[in-house]
């Protein structure tokens, strides 16, 4: 039995610490990002349960390193290859030790990222329930490529799509704030105010729900191999663009430009018509990497709030440096709320994301999201009302 | 506080709250650190219950803040009492010539609502509270971030009187039925613990230590149903709480065996939904009673 103050670890001693690094290091390689404050917590433990004992070590271990649901069969996984693996040999120091912990932690990832796959062939739209979508017309539009759809059906694709984000646009806040006028008293400014001047209440003072502001920025890839989907997603913007105030656009394929005073411009029609002419790298190659660094260093301090969503819109083909896209995308996650990465190929049921960019970018994604058809956009309004909370 | 996980445990089961190792050791950890610990779950799984057993087995306060969309700090920390203060200006202007001695005092602890957080910082006595934030998920980011500063500190300002600190800081369990995601900066300062739908077994001991009296027979049938009833797709599939609502109305009503016709009859202790219920009633109840095999019909 546990003693009441078990102290075989009192101090934890060297080489157990090296192996708790070594393990916390191992589970941020398979994606659980990991707080040194906790490994420290963790280690703290040790003096009130018996590590001895697989089943108590593997509990703390548990409650003090993970805080996500989603994460507990990542997390089991990367305890049993790595202790499985100390544990069956003695514990070195050496480094050769430290090389072959690196082949485990590589194992692990190239693992969890068959995972991650094998759950975004899950998100493919033919196996999408839309239980909640009648037949209608608007159904069978709804599911169509975007790509193929004429003149008149992007306009009505258009008018469903207004409806749609309109419903997101105008969230008001549970929390309020003082207001001219109004139908709910603000009692506690008036007592206030009463208080200082020693007046009765007479001046009545007023409050009003508070209108949430979140920021969206959109940054849309127009290279040459998202053409098809390009003049679909700039009318999505534009959109969005009338019904939120608060949205910033970009578009790039080898460069960055930022297109949001070009929208303000009225007509749809006419703005599209701009961009073409305006923008020098229209339906060119792709630099995504170099681009999100582009954004990053001159418009993300002007641009990003701390409830900021940003979307990403593209195919992750990409022609640019894999590493200075890794810094990029890590950039932009640190600075934004949500970073949402939306391709219009995940609708392709044999999809898979291999292309390097989407490779590179996406363990640094919140979510990853389809973009092909309406019905894929109408998850995507879902998701925003969702964060809007 | 506790000895040991096993001294833990059977303090739990004392209070009729069965618990798996991996909850109790979150629990233990989290009195013997002074963590707060975060529990997330379906609805009804008994992360609440938690907190109050904890309160019950320690012998101490249990104060419970329930969040909501809007929840701020005048609800949740303090608020001066404005009539009461207003009153008493009233009667100083009354009582004395001194103008210039009115209001200087009605900023004192008496004019000071206590909500729960402060009551949680602010208890008497020699034992630490239990602080329950219960679904923490209905409040907004801002009360989120402002819970950090308290968590990390246990303490708060109030700008007229001063800092106050806890003498003994509570042991706080925070509860999220995940309608959201909580910020990752909040769950690292906490032991976290997923609870999930317990087993048969499991939940065959919480039935028989939450619901004296009841057959072992119908216990074992209310179980298999229930699970079975888990494994199928509904919008919302019962909790624990359902479980046991359920065998304490099964037992009310006398029955001693499950029928198609008293599943029927008690349908809405289970499942909460219009849609839920009508795809049940299309489904072969007995399949699902059959489960359990039964001996005696």
């Amino acid at each position: 039995m546990i003693q009441a103050a078990p102290t075989i670890h009192e101090s934890p001693n060297t080489s157990l610490l090296t192996r708790m690094v070594q393990f916390s290091r191992a589970l941020g390689a398979a994606g659980i990002s990991i707080d040194t404050a906790n490994v420290i917590d963790l280690c703290r433990c040790f003096s009130y349960i018996d590590i001895r004992r697989k089943h108590e070590f593997y509990a703390a271990a548990k409650t003090n390193l993970v805080s996500r649901h989603k994460d507990f069969s990542r997390f089991d996984q990367v305890f049993e290859t790595f202790w499985q693996k100390t544990l069956s040999r003695p514990v070195t120091e050496t480094d050769n030790d430290d090389v072959a912990d690196e082949d485990s932690v590589r194992k692990i990832a190239k693992e969890q990222k068959r995972m991650m796959d094998s759950s975004d062939e899950d998100l493919t739209p033919g196996e999408q329930q839309s239980s909640h979508i009648e037949y209608s017309p608007d159904e069978i539009l709804s599911r169509r490529d975007l790509g193929s759809l004429n003149a008149e059906e992007l306009k009505q694709a258009r008018r469903l799509m207004a409806k749609l984000i309109a419903a997101i646009a105008n969230y008001k806040s549970r929390r309020r704030t003082p207001a001219r006028s109004g139908r709910d008293l603000n009692f506690r400014r008036m007592l206030r105010r009463t208080a200082l001047d020693g007046q009765d209440p007479c001046k009545l003072l007023y409050r009003r729900r508070r209108i949430r502001k979140t920021k969206l920025i959109l940054l849309c890839d127009v290279s040459g191999s998202m053409e098809r989907y390009s003049r679909f997603l700039i009318q999505f913007i534009c959109a969005l663009r009338h019904e939120l105030p608060d949205v910033e656009v970009a578009v790039f394929s080898t460069r960055l430009t930022v297109i949001t005073p070009l929208l303000a411009s009225q007509g749809t029609e006419e703005t599209l018509r701009h961009f073409s002419d305006r923008i020098p790298d229209w339906a060119g190659g792709t630099d995504i990497g170099q681009c999100i660094s582009d954004f990053n260093r001159h418009f993300a301090s002007q641009m990003l709030r701390l409830r900021t969503i940003a979307v990403v819109l593209s195919d992750g083909w990409d022609r640019g440096d894999a590493d200075q896209m890794r810094t990029a995308i890590q950039g932009l996650r640190r600075n934004v709320q949500k970073l949402i990465w939306l391709n219009p190929l995940l609708g392709d049921k044999n999809y898979q994301p291999l292309c390097r960019g989407i490779e590179t970018a996406l363990p640094h994604l919140d979510y990853f999201l389809p973009a092909h058809n309406l019905e894929s956009l109408e998850k995507l309004a879902e998701l925003l009302r969702e964060i809007w909370r | 506080m506790f000895s040991s996980i096993n001294d833990l445990e059977e303090q739990f089961s004392e209070q009729g709250y069965i618990a798996d190792h991996l909850l109790l050791t979150s629990i233990y950890l989290s009195t013997s650190l002074g963590k707060p610990i975060f529990l997330e779950g379906e609805p009804g799984v008994g992360k609440t219950e938690v907190a109050k057993v904890l309160a019950a087995v320690l012998d101490t306060e249990l104060i419970r803040l329930q969040c909501y969309e809007g929840l701020d700090t005048y609800t949740a920390l303090y608020e001066w009492n404005y009539p009461r203060q207003m009153l008493e200006l009233r009667m100083e202007e009354a009582r004395s010539d001194d103008k210039a001695s009115i209001g200087k005092d009605i900023f004192r602890e008496e004019f000071l609502l206590k909500r729960p957080l402060l009551r949680a910082i602010q208890t008497p006595g020699d034992k630490p509270p239990v602080l329950l934030i219960d679904e923490i998920d209905r409040s907004d980011h801002e009360f989120e971030a402002f819970l950090l500063e308290i968590l990390s500190d246990f303490q708060i300002t109030i700008p007229e009187i001063g800092t106050i600190r806890a003498v003994h800081p509570p042991i706080v369990v925070l509860t999220s039925n995940r309608t959201r995601e909580i910020h990752d900066a909040l769950k690292r300062r906490c032991l976290y613990h997923w609870i999930d739908y317990p087993t048969l077994e499991k939940e065959l001991r919480i039935v028989k230590s939450r619901v004296p009296g009841i057959e072992q027979q119908l216990s074992r049938q209310i179980c298999h149903f229930m699970q079975t009833i888990r494994s199928q797709d509904f919008f919302k599939r019962p909790g624990v709480a359902e479980t046991i609502d359920w065998a304490h109305a099964l037992l009310a009503l006398g029955i001693e065996e499950l029928t198609e016709d008293t599943v029927n009859a008690t349908l809405g202790c289970i499942l909460k939904y219009k849609d839920d219920i009508e795809k049940l009633q299309h489904e072969d109840l007995s399949r699902f009673i059959m489960d359990t095999g039964n001996p005696q019909s």
